[in-house]
Formats: structure tokens, sequence, C-alpha cells
């Protein structure tokens, strides 16, 4: 039986809104279970409740009913922050510093020291491709470098689980795609992965399991392919199929009494598009 | 520490990693602390401004060596004492909201930093920041002090170059003696106080304020209502019948602002007034208590704060 990574149970948080009598319902009795070594994809529109979730998961945020767990703890435990890394949604770290002492500074405030620290440090910005700003401080980083230095102290403490607020938010196609490797490498070494995204091609591509909240509810969850399937659809791609046989596919279908919803020539992506074409370029 | 090929760590191991509370976490948060203001612009222009102002006491007008060695003392701890005041007040305002802002306290408290480790470790950051201008300015002070008591010794001498060595000799230690005393260390130490109170009090509205801007205007009170409380206390006193009510009264004015009055030994140290040990011990103890009270109190507020 697998591990519960995430837990969040009747999940309610509603704000109130300073000097007036305004309450503004954030998330309504929300109900999520992240197993270990999944990658979760929390959707949904501005607005949704899908970063007050995260926040009511890392304790930053009470919760006004429910509880939410993390491998069994409570979340209001500091204790339970041990077993978690977190990149916020556009995060600024402080920027007088490297990269390299930013990692040791977060390091340092998951308890660790010496060699261990020292080596823990090199291994990550290798990992997230950053040895050689390793020096340089964060404010001369690009977005996409800042989004992978932050991912990288995301994990410096080697957690379990891995919650990330948009991720790819502002960062062009390259970066974007850097960091969905990263993920996808993360994953393949069974780190528990709870995402918050609006790009849901991205989704698709890492995530097992998928919820959907509008307006603080959480209206669609499960896994990803039962979700997005058309149960009474078959996709099939055909390479150099002559116009011989493609009439006698449609012979066979007409004859069977199914019915070709679409035939078409299957097509890149924008994003395939674009990274070819600026690659060509910089090989150019 | 990196990521383990299988992702995971056992839970016996992680509980091993984390500790309730750990003074590696605060010195990591004070470090940063300290450095983030260091590379500040505006705290070498406040400290700039001080020196300037402390170096210029040198050319002031000629008087007697008495009259301008408490002048040169006035000047420079007043220096002393409003400039560290100012540069705890503006130093501290901005820290939370800046990592606020910034969402760097999100990436902060998702760690396994208790919310106090934070505060203390911001705190404690200013402190040393305060303490190195204090260091920085009494340095500048006592340089120009040593400067003038040296050009005034070598004009006496030239002045009384045929008098007798007794009253060279007792001129000469008039003159050392109006310059240097054993007041000026404990009366530094007690300006520095006064900014770690300032700088814990502005942590405190800090952690219910909603900018910058209303801390420094609140702060801005404080600084002028604590200086004049002492004032308003014994008129009040004087004035009224002195019930329960009144001394309620007295009691939160007090410790919302409290009597910084009662943190200038400025006065004493330009007379040259011995300041008694049990008086330099009470006022320790007074600052010292005031800035673990607001920092209690900060920490109760941003316990419960939403980030």
């Amino acid at each position: 039986m697998s591990e519960t990574a995430v837990a969040v149970r009747g999940l309610t948080k509603i704000f109130n809104v300073p000097f007036r009598r305004e309450r503004i319902v954030a998330v309504r009795d929300l109900n999520l279970t992240v197993e270990a070594g999944q990658v979760y994809g929390l959707l949904g529109p501005n607005g949704s409740g899908k970063s007050t979730t995260l926040k009511v998961i890392l304790g930053l945020v009470s919760a006004t009913r429910g509880s939410t767990e993390i491998f069994g703890r409570r979340s209001n435990e500091v204790a339970s922050r041990n077993a978690v890394g977190f990149l916020p949604e556009n995060p600024y770290f402080y920027k007088y510093l490297t990269g390299a002492e930013t990692l040791r500074f977060y390091g340092k405030l998951c308890g660790l020291g010496g060699m261990r620290l020292k080596t823990g440090v090199g291994e990550l910005l290798e990992l997230v491709g950053l040895t050689s700003a390793a020096n340089r401080r964060l404010a001369g980083y690009s977005k996409g470098m800042l989004q992978r230095i932050g991912l990288a102290q995301a994990l410096v403490q080697d957690p379990k689980l891995l919650v990330l607020d948009e991720p790819t938010a502002g960062v062009d196609p390259a970066g974007s795609r850097e960091i969905r490797d990263l993920l996808l490498n993360l994953k393949g070494r069974g780190i528990t992965i709870l995402l918050s995204s609006h790009l849901l091609s991205q989704v698709q591509e890492v995530c097992d399991r998928v919820g959907i909240l509008a307006r603080g509810v959480l209206v669609r969850e499960g896994p990803l392919e039962k979700l997005t399937a058309i149960e009474n659809q078959i996709e099939l791609v055909l390479e150099n199929a002559p116009d011989a046989l493609m009439e006698r596919i449609a012979t066979l279908v007409r004859d069977s009494g199914a019915r070709i919803v679409e035939r078409r020539m299957p097509q890149t992506t924008l994003e395939k598009l674009f990274l070819e074409a600026t690659r060509e370029e910089r090989q150019d | 520490m990196s990521v383990s090929q299988h992702g995971q760590m056992s839970d016996e191991k992680k509980d091993s990693v984390y500790r309730a509370f750990s003074p590696r976490r605060i010195g990591a948060i004070t470090a940063i602390t300290f450095t983030g203001l260091i590379r500040q612009k505006a705290f070498y222009v406040v400290l700039i401004f001080a020196l300037i102002l402390i170096g210029n006491s040198i050319f002031m007008a000629r008087l007697s060596f008495q009259r301008e060695f408490q002048m040169l003392k006035d000047i420079s701890l007043g220096a002393i004492s409003i400039f560290t005041s100012l540069l705890a007040i503006v130093a501290t305002a901005r820290l939370l909201s800046q990592d606020i802002e910034d969402r760097t306290i999100y990436t902060i408290l998702a760690k396994p930093v208790p919310r106090f480790e934070y505060l203390t470790g911001k705190l404690a950051g200013v402190l040393l920041l305060l303490a190195l201008s204090t260091l920085v300015m009494s340095a500048m002070f006592l340089a120009v002090l040593f400067l003038r008591e040296q050009t005034l010794l070598n004009e006496t001498l030239q002045q009384m170059a045929g008098a007798p060595r007794e009253q060279i000799a007792e001129i000469s230690r008039t003159l050392r003696g109006s310059a240097f005393n054993s007041n000026l260390v404990p009366g530094i130490a007690v300006i520095y106080l006064k900014a770690c109170l300032l700088a814990a009090l502005t942590l405190f509205v800090s952690t219910f304020a909603s900018s910058n801007l209303f801390t420094i205007v609140v702060m801005t009170f404080v600084y002028f209502i604590g200086h004049l409380q002492a004032t308003a206390r014994e008129y009040w006193l004087q004035t009224s019948s002195g019930g329960w009510m009144t001394n309620t009264f007295l009691a939160f004015v007090a410790f919302f602002f409290p009597d910084l009055q009662l943190f200038n030994l400025v006065d004493d140290i330009v007379v040259g007034t011995a300041i008694p040990l049990a008086l330099f011990n009470k006022t320790v103890l007074l600052g010292g208590s005031y800035t673990a009270i607001y920092l209690l109190l900060a920490c109760a507020v941003f316990y419960g704060k939403e980030l």
C-alpha cells in the first residue's frame, strides 16, 4: 500500500476583508490526496484557490475549517516542512547573494552544514544546470535561471515532496522546457510533486493525476488519462499510408457501422517548432 | 542532501535532522539580514552623514578646553544617538514587508524554520548592523576627541613653556580628564541599547503594519512621545489625584511609548558627572527587558499572521 504524501480533508479557507463586512471564500470543502511518488497537478483559473491551497498545505496560512497533512504530520507542525521543498510563484531571492550562497543559506535553514552542504550545493547546481553561474549574483540571473535556482533551493534538503506554484510562470518556452525536463527527472527519482499551473499542455506531460479547481471548489479530480480520454473514440496514426489503404480503411469503418470523426495530418506543437527554430538560430 | 536516486529519505533520518530550536538557523538568517543591510546605500548615507557631523565638531569655535570638550562630546554623542535611532527604525521597518513583497518569506518559512527563529534572526541582523555603526561612529568620535586633546595639550605646553613642572603636570591632567573619562563607554553602550529597543519595537509594529511608511510614521511618533513622556507624566501626576485609573493609563503609555529619556545619559557624560553603576545596570536591564518583550510581542502577532 502506498504512503500518503499529502492529505487535505474538508479544507475551507475564508479571508475576512479588513474594515469591511466582506468575506472571501478562497477554498470550499476541499478533499484531496496525493500518494507518494505521484505527480499531482492542481489546475484552475486565477483566483480559483490553487495558491491558497498550497499555502495551507505548507502551513503558511491557517485553515478556517478542515485539516491538511504532509506524510502524516499536520501542516501547522514546523517539523512537517522537513520533508517538503517549495517554489512559490515568481519568487525573488536575495539579489545580493550568488547562486551558491543562496543554496548554502537554504541548506543551513534545513540544518545542513560542513562538507555535506558544500558537496550538495555543487550537485544541485549541476542538476539545475547552473554550475557556470554559481558565483554570479542573482541580480544578474534571467527569469529562467531564477526559477531553476528556486527549484534547487526547494530540493536542498532532499525532500520527499516538492510543492511548486506556477513553476514556469513568466519563463520563455526554452526555459519552460528545461524546467519540465527537470520535473520529469525528479519524477523518475520517485519524488512526489504537487504543482499548480495554467499551462495545461505541460501539466499533461508530467502529471499522473490532476484536480481542477473553480471558485474554490474541486470540480474534477482523477488520473490524467482517465479524465482526458474520450472513451468511445480511438486514435490511429499511420506513416506512409497509400491512398488505396486509406480507402480500404474507410470502407471497413463504414461497413462496421463506425464513423471516422476526423482525418488530418498530425501537427507538431508550437513549442516544438519554437525550440527547433531557436536551436537552429543558435547553431548558425 | 543531494536528490537521492530513490528520492526518499527515511522518516527517522528526517526527524533526527529537525530541532525545535536551532542557533544555526537563527545564525543563517542573522548573517543574511546583516549582509543585506550592509549592502544598502541608505546605510552608508546615514553613516557618512553621522561621520561628517562628528568630524566637523573638530572645527568648532575655540573656547576654554573644558567647554570645547563638552561641546564636542555633546555634538558627537547626540549625533551617534540620533543616527543609530534613525538607522534602527529605517533598517527594521522594511525587513518584513520586503520579504513578504518579494515572496522570499515563503521560501524561508516553507523550510523547517519556526516563525520566532525567523524574527529573532532578522532582529539580530539589525542589532549587528547597529553595533557596527555604533562602533564606527564611536571610533570617529574618540579619534576626534584624541586629536583635539593632543592639539590643545601641545598648545597649552607651548604657552606654559616657562611654568613650573608641577603646574604643567596639573594642567595636563585636568585637560586629559576633561577629554576622556570612564563614562564614555557606558554612555555609548546605553545609546546602543536605546537603538536596540527601537529596532525591536519597530519589528513589532511592522508585524501588523500595512506598509513601511506606516511603520516609520508610527515609530517617529513613538520616538518623540518617548522623549517627551517623562515631562508629560510628571505634569499629569502633579495635576491629577493619581488614582488607579491614572496609574493604569500611565503604565499603558509607558509600555507602548518607552521613556527614551531614561536612555539619555549624554548630559551626564558631557558635564563629566559619574554614571553610578547601579543606574547603568538598571538602564541596561530596562533596555534589555523592553527589547525582549517587544520581540516576544512581535512573535505572538507574527505567529498568527496569514502570509
